[in-house]
């Protein structure tokens, strides 16, 4: 809402300087959003907020800073001469549509008059375009005192009016030059023939007034905000009118609006007689503000401070609320245009505004007595991140969406959630997993070389359970990229592989276990982690029909795992530490390429051997032109020690004779000597 | 012939002195104890002495030949620990980079949500958080925003069908705690939240961290405490300047928004107020006995503020140039 501080200083005249006001202004929620100078004024423009439609005018904001400063205002001039009724302008009013339905016939005007200067000026500051004399003048005195109205050339309209919901196939061509073929049961003005108006939100082209308009009706209304601001949101049409009319208008100012626009006409114009429809009832039983009882206990218990009653009693009063005391308690009625007033909680509010927020002296919280409410977070996700990171990963945050479609190459088309209003096709469904925002995001920075990268994000990814039922499940997942450690001197800049990635996985979660999958649909050659017998997630190459998607040049490595699944062990239990020391012992064997670590290591394990406390994988590699492809040689470190003596070299000999055995029968494999 | 040989020893030592190689030590222990070497000459010298002399001499270069052995080894041992196994001292360049260095970051807006739960952790809040669809009790009704409410046109909403949606707030998971939980409540609510805006402000999604107290006796100046005091350790300055301005949110009444003193400008940076007594009777909790407030903080607005970035859309680039710069930070 723009301001012009001249036009406020007509209806309160003891104004301090600018700035000052400004800072009055939005102390008391007026939010002062920007200060202009213009030739001969200052325009301010006012942040409204949707509750206060009562302040969408100058005298609205006068009424506001009236309390303020403890300052009187003077009313804008009206016309007090005596006015006819005339039964031949109204035919038919819905009352669900509007309560209150006044109209003003003017007959034999001269609209041919240029408008005053000051009154284009004033219009132009607050953003409207200057049309004619009659048409200035309405819109003047719905800027100054917040009644829109509407206006009809009375020779374009057949016979009377009608205020009532459209029917099916009606159209009405707008003052915009736009054509709208209307739903059934939208309100709207008509004569006996067609629509003239959207009531509340546009006029027709047919009848609007131009300079030769001679005999004209005005409309003065209030329209039920809910029906106007379904109208407005129909048709994407929102204008001067329907913004205040889906706030809410004065329903009892009828009359001295229109009273205001006829002194205006008359000082500037010329007119022969006029007619009102009805006289305006502002004795309207939904009109007449609520009564709400309180007292000062229940202010104080709110905000905290002791509150004098005489100063309650007086803001409530300049701000045009009806007030009685009785003992110590207050009856407040609300004026018929604050629609936001509701219960004594909103009294409160208007105290409090009103007297300043910074009148109230902070305070500490009381201190935390329920101890079984202190922070139960679980920190799990914490050690995750933190481990991420020291490995040298980057956290991202990406959306949630992904483009239209996107998805349906991988994953169940039922199982997507799609938005139904999308904000563009880019960002139309979720995602089902956080590896395509990692793989976009490892393209974008590779365009701008910095392919060699490690990236994780931790967020939501979203499924379509039914038709009305989604879930949503908060996943970690990880990307490596690129050459090694780019950062420092080159001990190793080789490309990441898979086991990388399993390197970093093994040292950020504990207990892990790796079983070839192809489950995960963004992923192509992949393992299922497992934790306890249960999949939490999985780890591979990304898939080439990702990879083609995003036209990626070099092979990521990806991981996803589901972050409810994890568990972190709470407790462990200790074992004794052997002094004796430990004997380590190598053995290379020649054996089938199929054949898995993980079988190896666990046949041997199931054994039981004595003394053998650790067996681990050392090397394993491929010499095709010496064994053909279908070998590999494969080093195993073995680990000895005793509980409670030495061990003895003959000890540990005996042992690895049974390993080598036991590879030879079981799984043919060949000892090579090094 | 005493004085010579003890003459000898302090040539001997201030020569060692200015020797910081092996291979100078090896000429200089060539030089005094070789074939030709100086001490090695005193020897042949009293081969030509008599008797008792011979005796008494031969004793005394012994002594000194042992000495100058031994000082010769102290230094060998020294420069072996000083140099390299190749047997030169370089240049120990401790300015080189060290090896395998993998530095990661947090993202900023972690980094932020972090600080911020860190802070009213220590003002006792507990933190929630929420589903992400939701219904429309939840993000609107629950929260005193009727349909057809005008305070709708400030929630642009992503809408999954006709009765589920993104939430426009994390609000929504106040209602769930309260509906589940009786008083006192003081909680906060971290997450992702949407909004059907997209220019350079206004992000599609965006992050939130909300607050929540409902308890007996809470009021406005324990929500200005708790704000001004939050604001001071969130900025790391005590004497930042913060206005409470009224403002107007469905879910809360009285309302206000909170402004800070930025670069000459104020800025707003949160909105707040106390508890809606419509809200508190939705979740089951009597208004006349209880009383509350609440706050919704925004994440990216705080970061921005802190780091001083300007561009919004930075922090859902993903630049590695830009991530990397949030390496060292708590």
């Amino acid at each position: 809402m723009k301001l012009s501080i001249k036009w406020l200083k007509e209806i309160l005249p003891k104004m301090p300087a600018t700035a000052s006001l400004c800072n009055k202004l939005t102390s008391i929620g007026l939010e002062v959003a920007s200060i202009k100078k213009i030739s001969s004024d200052t325009i301010i423009d006012l942040e409204i907020t949707p509750n206060r439609a009562d302040c969408l005018s100058v005298y609205g904001i006068s009424r506001d800073l009236s309390a303020a400063y403890k300052t009187k205002k003077l009313m804008p001039k009206t016309d007090k001469t005596k006015i006819d009724i005339s039964k031949n302008i109204i035919k038919s009013i819905n009352k669900t549509i509007s309560p209150h339905y006044t109209c003003l016939q003017i007959d034999q005007i001269d609209n041919k008059v240029k408008t005053p200067k000051i009154i284009k000026d004033r219009l132009k500051a607050c953003g409207i375009k200057p049309v004619n004399l009659i048409v200035d003048i309405l819109n003047y005195v719905m800027i100054e005192i917040g009644q829109p109205f509407h206006a009809f050339d009375k020779d374009q309209l057949n016979g009377k009016l009608n205020v009532r919901f459209s029917k099916k196939n009606e159209t009405i061509n707008g003052l915009n030059d736009k054509k709208y073929n209307l739903e059934k049961g939208i309100p709207v003005i008509s004569d006996q023939k067609k629509i003239h108006a959207i009531a509340g939100v546009i006029g027709s082209k047919e009848s609007s007034i131009t300079h030769l308009s001679k005999n004209i009706i005005i409309e003065c209304a209030y329209f039920s905000p809910s029906l106007i601001r379904t109208s407005s949101k129909t048709y994407r049409l929102q204008t001067d009118s329907s913004y205040r009319f889906e706030r809410g208008v004065n329903p009892i100012s009828h009359e001295e609006s229109l009273r205001r626009v006829i002194y205006l006409l008359k000082k500037f114009t010329k007119f022969k007689k006029i007619y009102l429809s009805k006289f305006p009832n502002n004795k309207l039983k939904q009109f007449k503000g609520k009564i709400i009882k309180t007292d000062i206990l229940q202010f104080e218990r709110i905000l905290g401070k002791k509150i004098n009653f005489n100063n309650v009693v007086n803001i409530f009063k300049n701000l045009e609320f009806g007030v009685k005391v009785s003992r110590n308690k207050l009856i407040i009625k609300s004026p018929p245009h604050r629609f936001d007033i509701e219960n004594e909680y909103d009294l409160i509010e208007e105290f409090a505004r009103i007297i300043g927020y910074e009148e109230f002296p902070p305070k500490e919280l009381p201190p935390v007595y329920d101890k079984k409410k202190i922070n139960n977070k679980d920190y799990s996700l914490n050690k995750i991140t933190t481990t991420l990171v020291s490995k040298g990963y980057h956290e991202i945050k990406s959306y949630s969406f992904l483009p239209k479609s996107y998805q349906e190459n991988f994953t169940s088309k039922n199982s997507i959630v799609r938005i139904s209003n999308p904000i563009s096709e880019d960002k139309a469904e979720l995602r089902t997993s956080l590896i395509p925002s990692l793989v976009r995001t490892y393209k974008y920075n590779a365009n701008r070389q910095c392919g060699d990268l490690k990236i994780f994000e931790v967020g939501n990814i979203y499924e379509k359970i039914n038709k009305k039922l989604t879930s949503e499940h908060n996943h970690v997942a990880g990307l490596i990229a690129g050459k090694k450690s780019t950062l420092s001197l080159k001990t190793d800049s080789s490309n990441y592989t898979f086991f990388d990635l399993k390197g970093d996985l093994v040292s950020i979660l504990p207990n892990l276990e790796f079983e070839a999958s192809s489950k995960h649909k963004f992923l192509g050659d992949q393992a299922a982690i497992h934790q306890n017998k249960k999949c939490v997630g999985y780890c591979g190459i990304i898939a080439e029909r990702l990879i083609g998607a995003e036209s990626i040049d070099e092979p990521a490595f990806a991981f996803e795992i589901l972050l409810s699944a994890l568990n972190f062990p709470r407790n462990t239990t200790y074992k004794e530490i052997s002094p004796f020391p430990k004997v380590k012992r190598d053995l290379t064997v020649l054996i089938d390429d199929k054949i898995s670590g993980k079988a190896i290591i666990d046949i041997i394990g199931k054994q039981s051997y004595k003394y053998l406390i650790n067996i681990k994988i050392n090397d394993v590699f491929h010499d095709d032109d010496n064994w053909g492809k279908n070998k590999k040689s494969i080093s195993i470190e073995f680990q000895f020690q005793k509980k409670k003596s030495t061990l003895l070299d003959s000890e540990v000999n005996d042992v690895m004779d049974k390993v080598i055995n036991l590879l030879q029968v079981k799984f043919n494999a060949q000892l090579r000597t090094i | 012939m005493k004085k010579k040989f003890s003459s000898l020893i302090t040539q001997l030592k201030d020569e060692l002195e200015k020797c910081d190689s092996l291979n100078g030590l090896i000429q200089l222990k060539s030089n005094y104890l070789g074939k030709k070497g100086l001490i090695t000459l005193e020897f042949n010298q009293i081969k030509e002495l008599s008797g008792e002399e011979k005796k008494l001499i031969g004793k005394e270069l012994n002594a000194i030949k042992l000495e100058a052995n031994e000082l010769i080894n102290k230094k060998d041992l020294l420069i072996k620990n000083l140099t390299s196994k190749k047997g030169k001292k370089y240049f120990f360049d401790v300015t080189l980079p060290g090896k395998n260095i993998e530095i990661g970051s947090r993202h900023p807006i972690t980094i932020t949500i972090e600080l911020i739960e860190e802070i009213l952790s220590s003002f006792g809040f507990m933190s929630v958080t929420g589903p992400e669809i939701e219904s429309e009790f939840f993000n609107f009704e629950a929260l005193n925003i009727p349909k057809n409410h005008p305070a709708r046109d400030l929630h642009d909403t992503f809408y999954i069908n006709e009765e589920r949606l993104l939430r426009t707030h994390t609000s929504s998971v106040q209602i769930h705690t309260m509906l589940k939980t009786k008083p006192p409540v003081r909680i906060m609510t971290p997450g992702k939240v949407y909004r059907c805006d997209s220019d350079p402000t206004h992000s599609p999604m965006f992050h939130q961290v909300e607050g929540l107290y409902v308890d007996k006796d809470i009021n406005f100046c324990h929500l200005r405490g708790l704000l001004t005091n939050f604001l001071r350790k969130f900025f790391d300055d005590k004497k930042i300047q913060i206005r409470f301005r009224p403002s107007y949110f469905p879910f809360t009444e009285p309302s206000a928004e909170i402004d800070i003193q930025f670069k000459g400008k104020w800025l707003e940076v949160l909105g707040c107020g106390m508890v809606h007594p419509n809200v508190l009777k939705n979740v089951k909790i009597d208004p006349k006995n209880y009383s509350g407030f609440a706050f919704g903080l925004g994440v990216e607005r705080l970061a921005m503020l802190k780091f001083g970035i300007s561009d919004l859309k930075v922090f859902f680039d993903n630049d590695l140039m830009f991530l990397s710069q949030f390496s060292n930070l708590k």
